[in-house]
């Protein structure tokens, strides 16, 4: 429900900045799901992510859609989208780049790999060998490459789009643990409507219409507006609130691994971006709710009787908000 | 916590130890409350929530009570058949009989146990509600406070030490224990930055980390303090009383002399001494004691001293035994006795007959100066009864040192007000019809001292208007005993005249009181004189200043009254003299033998019962035998109209009662809306306006959980209205109403959520506008929501008074870790 009215009467400059942070979001919005359509939910997680300056991970069975969704994020923001086809002899110097040796001049030379640039998309990145994943893994924590001993800093907006099939799929090697918690936030696109199918038989079948996307945005302004992101307010009742969420993953009995340090910090920052998004100075707990699953479920590894019960930690993360009470008045 | 809460309740058990002898009493009751706390405690374990417990423990309760009660009529000694609830209902109701008759301690007779574990039973099933179901254990402590009145307003001595402080720790293990599964049930929580919650035990759970230790020595530290607080406050909460002057009763200065704590304390066993007349009256005649003294006329034998009246009856007040009122030889001076008496000794040597029952107080010519009986005695310094805690022995003999004085009726007229007096004996209970005040305030309209108006209240008795009767017509049931006798039909025995005109006295404004005990019976041959249960007889004594106490006798005597009693000559008015007579007992006495033989009915000897009564409580029981005022026929009329005003306040206290709930939720909204519409809005009003949403949901039946955030309750709200408590949100209903609110409902509803939302989480709360309005908008869109039925229910009935209905985290699995 969206009746759209929005309070808070704190003075003008935050509100201004959540007001065009809803504007430029509403934009791309808008044109991605000229791409896309019916999938609002997993759009604002995307634009959530790019926000708060995370790397998104989309699982889902092949063709529902995950690549096109990744480009046509990167084509709606007017920035360097580098696509990274992850298959099973990749080599780590594929994504970070190599130092090649000019003859003429009798010095190394930087090639650039595909991870400079703002969006990286990994397609099927379960495909590649853990040591090229690692790879990967390490620029999306650290935001630089290090090459023959020199560190590059990566340009921000830096975000990796990686998509992956599910593990049981063949010919993947899952993602460990440890990597997996660099993303800020799962998601799958799932099968479209049945209504959303029939218009997509309809545009996509003469050309593809990521070819008529034209950028909404630039890098510049999507930085700004991640700046800007960090000036949402997170009252103390809801600090508590997201620690305390992230402490039961740690204390179910029905998970072996709860979510990680790493993983309230994801929460609080996605957290901001979504109420920024939603045009908001402020975040509310219906903001952690709506991001506990994609931003904890990936990170958590089910206990033996959870398994046994067949409850996914989306189930068990999603029976936890249901029982945390939301903080009351102060 | 089932467990926890019968714990609880069994500390309390030896709180009653002091009502009842006996030492089995308490097994059924043990065995009772085991299976009530049992019953919750399995039903909950097992997860199957089908019926309500109390239901469950109530069966578990009937079907306990038939092996244990009535075993030996039922079925396999366990089936409840037909008869064996019948049974079980007179088991009940003479256990209801003996308690009600008896003084404490009572017997533990089947009945009286019966009692006791039904009503401990309820007690453990309410404390297992209010502290498992409804999780507010702190309420069992009202449970408690209930028991432990019970002994105290019975006993008048107070509470032993030790029984109490098991109460007091039992009651604080079970909020101990409340405390440490709260901390449990929400697994880890962070623990504040300022540490304040770290001092309580179970609150903080983590994993082991390096400072584990520390933490256990928080907890140790948290256990320490806790301990500590209760401690102080147990101690504060008995030593308090004794710095305040105000609050220093007698029974903690009981304690406090050691006398209690140092002996164990001793509890006067007696029965009702009125029941025991009542009883007697079917008792045929036959030798109490005989007795042989010096004196020529030897005075009235008295028992006991009943000095309270409630309307009907007149009852004792209970006595106690302690150090400082053991009888060592000499009794202390009477009351109203300025000096010790320089008349001369006269030396009584009294024999019960060993047919007798046990006396458990002795019956003594008053005023004894010294009392020499075996075994343990001790006098109550208010009425001089003499009694023991002991059983005594049969066939006592005992040597009594009486002194005779006898006032004048000339030393009498010239008493004044009576100022002297510890405890008043002028009390009157509230409601004594106003006739009997106005025939008092007739007969002594021309007396101008107390002893003028006791005079004529007693030949106004017996001027021969009254009829000695002891076999009286009986009373109606709706009629006032005290009127009927007075007024009315004006037949009776010696109960009916000596309790009315100890009433009439003391509304002429003289201290009065019945004694209970003997005439002074039949002079033998050989010098003894024999008292017979027919000589068993009840009189007035009144409060003279100077003079003390003196007996009256209103009763009629000789032939056509009661054989051997004898009109005292200082109450026949000074006119006729007899001050040359001092400690003459009239010559009525004399002639009691031959009449001897006709009274044995009448009255009671009221020794008999001490340790008979509760065992045949089962007897039939009506008005005219339960009080000294009671024969005769009631007057329709006053009788008729009686109950009316009675009838009426019960009437409007029980509507009271009803509509008080939805006064006081009328009064917690009315203060919510007011200061809504006064001054500016800001946080606390949209906190103000967001609670009274919460708490009109709860009314109406609708659920509120705390994990649910303003603006998802709002939608859940908008969406299905208050949905009942066991109902999926938006799922299907059966029965009732399931239209979602109105469009402006839901949107008053979605701006209070927003304005709550925005007072909870924002860096400065807006000042959001029409909270008011919008509020009375989303209350009347809920109620249109729900039927006719919730709506009524939520304004007799309001859920959100409860606080077991308040918000909690829903049960359910998850970090539970117990």
């Amino acid at each position: 429900m969206s009746l759209g009215t929005h309070h808070g009467g704190h003075g003008g400059g935050v509100q201004e900045d959540v007001g065009e942070i809803v504007a430029v979001a509403d934009r791309v919005r808008g044109a991605i799901e000229t791409v896309i359509e019916g999938k609002p939910e997993v759009l604002r997680l995307a634009l959530t992510v790019l926000l708060a300056e995370g790397h998104l991970l989309i699982e889902d069975v092949p063709g529902v859609g995950k690549t096109m969704l990744a480009k046509a994020l990167g084509r709606a923001v007017d920035c360097s989208v580098q696509r990274v086809q992850f298959t099973p002899d990749l080599l780590p110097s594929d994504i970070t780049g190599v130092s090649v040796y000019h003859q003429d001049r009798r010095e190394f030379e930087f090639n650039p790999g595909p991870v400079f640039a703002n969006i990286v998309l990994g397609d099927e990145i379960n495909r590649a060998s853990p040591k090229t994943q690692a790879a990967l893994l390490e620029c999306m924590a650290e935001r630089q490459v290090s090459v023959d001993g020199q560190t590059r800093a990566l340009e921000r907006p830096f975000m990796v789009v990686a998509t992956q099939n599910p593990a049981d799929m063949e010919g993947t090697y899952a993602l460990p643990e440890a990597q997996r918690d660099r993303f800020m936030a799962r998601v799958s696109v799932g099968y479209p409507a049945p209504q959303a199918e029939l218009d997509m038989i309809d545009s996509h079948s003469s050309r593809s219409p990521l070819d008529d996307l034209a950028p909404v945005t630039s890098a510049a302004q999507i930085r700004d507006l991640a700046d800007r992101v960090h000036s949402v307010h997170v009252a103390p009742g809801m600090r508590r609130y997201v620690v305390d969420l992230v402490n039961a993953t740690r204390t179910s009995p029905e998970l072996r691994l709860g979510a990680s340090p790493r993983a309230t910090l994801h929460l609080v920052r996605a957290a901001r971006a979504y109420a920024a998004l939603d045009g908001r100075h402020y975040v509310v707990p219906d903001d952690v709710q709506a991001l506990a699953v994609p931003v904890l479920a990936h990170r958590l590894l089910p206990g033996p009787e959870a398994q046994m019960e067949r409850l996914s930690p989306e189930q068990i993360v999603a029976k936890l908000v249901a029982r945390l009470p939301v903080p009351g008045p102060q | 916590m089932p467990l926890g809460s019968l714990a609880c309740m069994l500390m309390a058990l030896p709180l009653l130890d002091s009502l009842v002898r006996g030492g089995t009493w308490w097994v059924p009751a043990f065995v009772m409350m085991v299976a009530v706390a049992g019953v919750s405690a399995l039903y909950r374990l097992s997860g199957w929530n089908v019926l309500p417990v109390p239901f469950l423990q109530a069966l578990a309760v009937a079907l306990l009570a038939t092996p244990l009660f009535a075993g030996h009529m039922a079925p396999l000694g366990l089936l409840p058949t037909e008869r064996v609830l019948v049974h079980l209902v007179t088991v009940f109701e003479q256990g209801m009989k003996t308690i009600d008759a008896s003084a404490p301690p009572v017997s533990s007779s089947a009945g009286v146990m019966l009692v006791i574990a039904l009503a401990l039973a309820v007690l453990t099933g309410a404390a297992d509600f209010l502290a498992v179901t409804a999780r507010c254990p702190g309420m069992v402590g009202g449970l408690l406070l209930a028991l432990v009145s019970v002994p105290v307003l019975l006993d008048g001595s107070g509470l032993d030490w030790l029984p109490a402080t098991a109460c007091a720790v039992g009651f604080l293990a079970l909020l101990a224990m409340d405390m440490w599964v709260r901390g449990h049930e929400w697994g880890a929580r962070v623990p504040d930055e300022r540490g304040s919650r770290a001092g309580t035990p179970g609150s903080v759970r983590v994993p082991d980390g390096p400072d584990s230790r520390a933490r256990k020595l928080g907890a140790v530290r948290g256990v320490a303090t806790v301990s500590l607080a209760s401690a102080a406050a147990v101690l504060l909460a008995v030593t308090v009383p004794l710095m305040l002057p105000s609050l220093r009763t007698d029974t903690l200065r009981t304690m406090l002399d050691g006398t209690r704590i140092g002996t164990g304390g001793n509890h006067i066993t007696t029965t009702h001494p009125l029941v025991s007349l009542r009883r007697d009256l079917s008792f045929s005649d036959r030798r109490v004691l005989t007795y042989r003294t010096d004196a020529e006329q030897p005075p009235y034998l008295r028992t006991y001293v009943l000095d309270e009246f409630d309307g009907v009856n007149w009852t004792m007040t209970p006595v106690n035994a302690s150090i400082g009122t053991r009888v060592d030889g000499e009794l202390p001076l009477p009351t109203g006795w300025g000096s010790a008496p320089s008349e001369d000794v006269v030396t009584t040597r009294i024999s019960l007959d060993s047919e007798t029952p046990r006396m458990d107080f002795l019956p003594l010519p008053y005023w004894a100066r010294t009392v020499r009986a075996p075994g343990e005695w001790y006098a109550d310094p208010r009425s001089l009864m003499v009694f023991t805690t002991d059983s005594a022995p049969t066939g006592l003999n005992f040597t009594v040192e009486t002194v005779d004085r006898v006032p004048t009726a000339e030393e009498l007229a010239d008493t004044g007000n009576p100022r002297s007096l510890p405890g008043d004996y002028r009390n009157l209970p509230n409601g004594l019809d106003p006739r009997v005040r106005e025939l008092t305030d007739a007969l002594t309209e021309e007396a101008r001292t107390p002893y003028e108006r006791a005079v004529a209240l007693q030949e106004y008795f017996t001027g021969g208007a009254f009829t000695y009767d002891l076999d009286p017509p009986s009373v109606p049931s709706d009629a006032d005993p005290l009127v009927h006798f007075l007024l009315e039909d004006r037949v009776g025995y010696c109960e009916q005249f000596a309790g009315a005109m100890a009433v009439m006295a003391r509304q002429a404004g003289i201290p009065a009181r019945v004694a209970v005990g003997y005439t002074a019976g039949e002079r033998m041959g050989d010098g003894r004189w024999a008292v017979s249960s027919g000589d068993a007889h009840a009189w007035p004594e009144l409060y003279f200043e100077g003079a003390g106490w003196l007996r009256f006798e209103p009763t009629p005597a000789a032939a056509d009254g009661q054989g051997s009693a004898s009109v005292p000559d200082y109450s026949r008015g000074s006119e006729e003299g007899g001050a040359d007579s001092p400690g003459t007992v009239p010559e009525e006495s004399e002639l009691s033998p031959d009449e001897a033989s006709e009274d044995p009915r009448e009255d009671g000897a009221p020794e008999e019962e001490p340790s008979q009564a509760p065992e045949e409580g089962g007897e039939p029981e009506d008005e005219p035998t339960s009080s000294v005022a009671a024969p005769g026929d009631g007057s329709p009329t006053a009788g008729g109209l009686a109950w009316l005003p009675v009838a009426g306040a019960a009437a409007v206290g029980v509507l009271l009662l009803l509509v008080l709930p939805a006064l006081v939720r009328a009064l917690v909204r009315w203060s919510r809306t007011t200061a809504l519409s006064a001054g500016t809005a800001g946080a606390a009003e949209a906190h103000t306006a967001w609670r009274e949403l919460r708490d009109t949901c709860l009314d109406l039946g609708g659920t509120w959980t705390p994990a649910e955030s303003p603006r998802a309750t709002a939608e859940r709200l908008a969406r299905s209205g208050p949905s009942p408590a066991t109902a999926e949100p938006g799922g299907l209903m059966s029965g009732a109403a399931r239209e979602p609110v109105p469009p402006e409902a839901a949107e008053a509803l979605w701006r209070l959520a927003l304005a709550e939302e925005s007072a909870r989480y924002a860096p400065s709360p807006g000042s959001p506008e029409g909270l008011r309005e919008d509020l009375w908008t989303a209350l009347s869109g809920l109620d249109a929501a729900v039927g006719p039925g919730a709506r009524l229910r939520a304004v007799l009935l309001p859920r959100s008074l409860a606080p077991w209905h308040r918000p909690r985290p829903a049960p359910g699995p998850g970090p539970v870790t117990l």
